[in-house]
């Protein structure tokens, strides 16, 4: 039996292919772009194809401009930050969901945890700049560390707490009973079960901070502690732009953290709306 | 189990980040209340000179304009969208689909954003213009970075190309909390498409309107990676929304006094939306 098609279906229809093509076309272009030779990219009209495709915008900015340490920065930050990150949310959101403290606690805890999230970078880069660099920490990977794990906060806190609020508390209860200690019931019972939701909050998180950059474009000044976006900004503002270089380090920069978070796609809705929204794909 | 487990835990952290947060602010107070070259306490000289700074209105108005849009575009078109994709389209994969497709915006670097965008809006090269000499809507080539106007238009669209898909899912995944036997008698009761919207739809909406408009205003009020890259302000300071000109202020005139004066003008005007969100949210996670 065939549904009679309404003609708000097939606006929609319509809509949903305009958006699809708005959508994936910027990409693709850039990664077009960054495949072309610069003197193709320089043709009149614009080839919609790469003619004579290459990947050598790829290979020059990475060796020939060294672009390779600042993704070596940029992992290692993101990395130590989320790793840092979740042990600093778990201390927050185990208590807080295992232990009975009162609601006022709770609630005034979560929330200025969540307060960190809508502090603007700008209000904490000023003094932060001043900070650092009286305690000679400027141009360090270290105080971008200690920020992104900051701000990394609220995110993981409130994953954790909404994922630990699914766990049961009478799975821990029996090994306690069993006379186990809290300890091994948190690390050997607990931990084993939130495995998978760890996973996702981290990729979040990295992905998040991987996109990071005010604090970098601040804080640091030289390779030994630029991340990839700050190599991404100075091809884009530079006086006479490379396209072809330029498209080529914007593609590997979407491309982490795309990539990241199709793999972590249940969640991703869930983290940027701190649990208010809960969406399945 | 001793009563003061819990506490003793969430000591180290609270401790962390005081000292990495509630310092600094402190500090930041105490930086506005300077004047940054001598060290000399001035008062509120920093904020009295705020009242008489042309550029600060400036860009405060440019900011204002760059958060009114893009909120408002946001929200009706991602609004529009989810209650036209939630009404008409019922297979499952599509739906998916749709879900996948939006999440990639929101999780591109806002400077990756701002690489693409450079690729459409450049004069010459970008594609744009190519594609509306080609359709025949225009003769020659628009400076879209150059002029205020189109400029204006340029960061604003970056902004709700990434966000509109945010208000999307949001309200989409609201609206899948209506019951559909309701929906559907209101259907058959004779309700048109807006009183649908009205008394069916809306009540299910309009506490996550209210987090995704707090969670908009306070990402765009802060507005800088993206703008930096494609306009860096420009034309003129035509887009030097504020975290741009605090940045110019600390970091290219050095006065980290003045900055952080303003700075917490910024702070002030977040934490008031945010204590609009607490507010909600509060309730919520007080079970």
């Amino acid at each position: 039996m065939r549904r009679r098609v309404s003609p708000w279906q097939v606006a929609a229809v319509a809509v949903l292919v305009v958006l699809t093509v708005l959508y994936l076309f910027p990409f693709y272009w850039m990664v077009v772009t960054a495949l072309k030779p610069l003197v193709e990219f320089y043709r009149f009209p614009p080839t919609l194809l790469p003619v004579h495709a290459t990947v050598e915008p790829f290979l020059s900015v990475l060796f020939a401009r060294g672009y390779l340490v600042l993704l070596r920065n940029s992992l290692v930050a993101c990395l130590t930050a989320v790793a840092a990150g979740m042990v600093v949310a778990m201390l927050i959101a185990y208590p807080v969901t295992r232990f009975p403290v009162p609601l006022a606690f709770r609630r005034g805890l979560m929330n200025w945890v969540l307060s960190l999230r809508f502090l603007p970078p700008i209000v904490v880069v000023i003094p932060f700049f001043d900070i650092v660099r009286k305690l000679g920490l400027y141009d360090s990977l270290l105080s971008l560390v200690l920020l992104y794990t900051v701000f990394s906060l609220p995110l993981t806190t409130w994953m954790l707490r909404g994922f630990l609020l699914e766990v049961p508390m009478e799975i821990e209860e029996a090994a306690l009973v069993d006379g186990a200690g809290r300890f091994y019931a948190f690390f050997k019972i607990l931990l084993p079960q939130l495995a998978p939701a760890l996973l996702a909050t981290g990729v979040i998180t990295f992905a998040l901070a991987w996109s990071e950059f005010m604090f970098a474009f601040i804080l640091s000044a030289t390779p030994r502690s630029q991340t990839f976006p700050i190599g991404v900004a100075s091809l884009v503002t530079q006086f006479e732009i490379i396209w072809n270089e330029m498209a080529a380090v914007g593609t590997i920069a979407a491309v982490v953290p795309i990539l990241l978070l199709l793999f972590a796609r249940r969640y991703v809705l869930v983290a940027l709306t701190f649990g208010a929204v809960r969406e399945k794909a | 189990m001793r009563h003061w487990t819990p506490y003793l835990l969430v000591a180290p952290p609270v401790v962390v980040l005081a000292s990495l947060v509630i310092y600094p602010l402190l500090y930041n107070v105490s930086l506005s209340l300077r004047n940054y070259r001598t060290g000399e306490f001035v008062g509120l000289h920093n904020f009295a000179r705020a009242l008489d700074d042309p550029q600060f209105f400036a860009s405060l108005r440019a900011t204002a304009v760059y958060v009114s849009g893009t909120l408002v575009i946001e929200v009706l078109l991602g609004l529009a969208l989810a209650l036209l994709v939630h009404r008409t389209i019922r297979s499952g994969w599509a739906r998916t689909l749709v879900y996948l497709l939006f999440l990639i915006p929101m999780v591109t670097p806002p400077i990756a954003a701002g690489v693409i965008a450079r690729l459409i809006y450049t004069p010459t090269y970008g594609v744009l213009n190519v594609l509306l000499e080609r359709v025949g809507l225009i003769r020659t080539d628009i400076l879209w970075l150059s002029e205020p106007l189109t400029a204006m238009f340029a960061v604003i669209s970056v902004d709700v190309w990434q966000w509109m898909p945010f208000v999307f899912l949001v309200c989409f995944a609201g609206l899948q909390a209506v019951p559909i036997d309701t929906a559907e008698a209101a259907r058959v009761d004779g309700a048109d498409g807006w009183r649908l919207f009205r008394h069916i739809e809306y009540p299910y909406l309009r506490s996550l309107l209210l987090l995704v408009m707090v969670f908009r205003f306070t990402d765009t009020f802060r507005v800088f990676d993206h703008v930096q890259v494609l306009t860096g302000g420009g034309p003129g300071a035509t887009t030097e929304f504020l975290s741009l000109y605090l940045y110019l202020i600390a970091f290219k005139f050095f006065n980290l006094s003045y900055a952080a004066a303003l700075s917490l003008f910024v702070l002030f005007v977040t934490s008031v939306a945010f204590s609009v969100l607490s507010r909600y949210l509060g309730r919520e996670v007080s079970e």
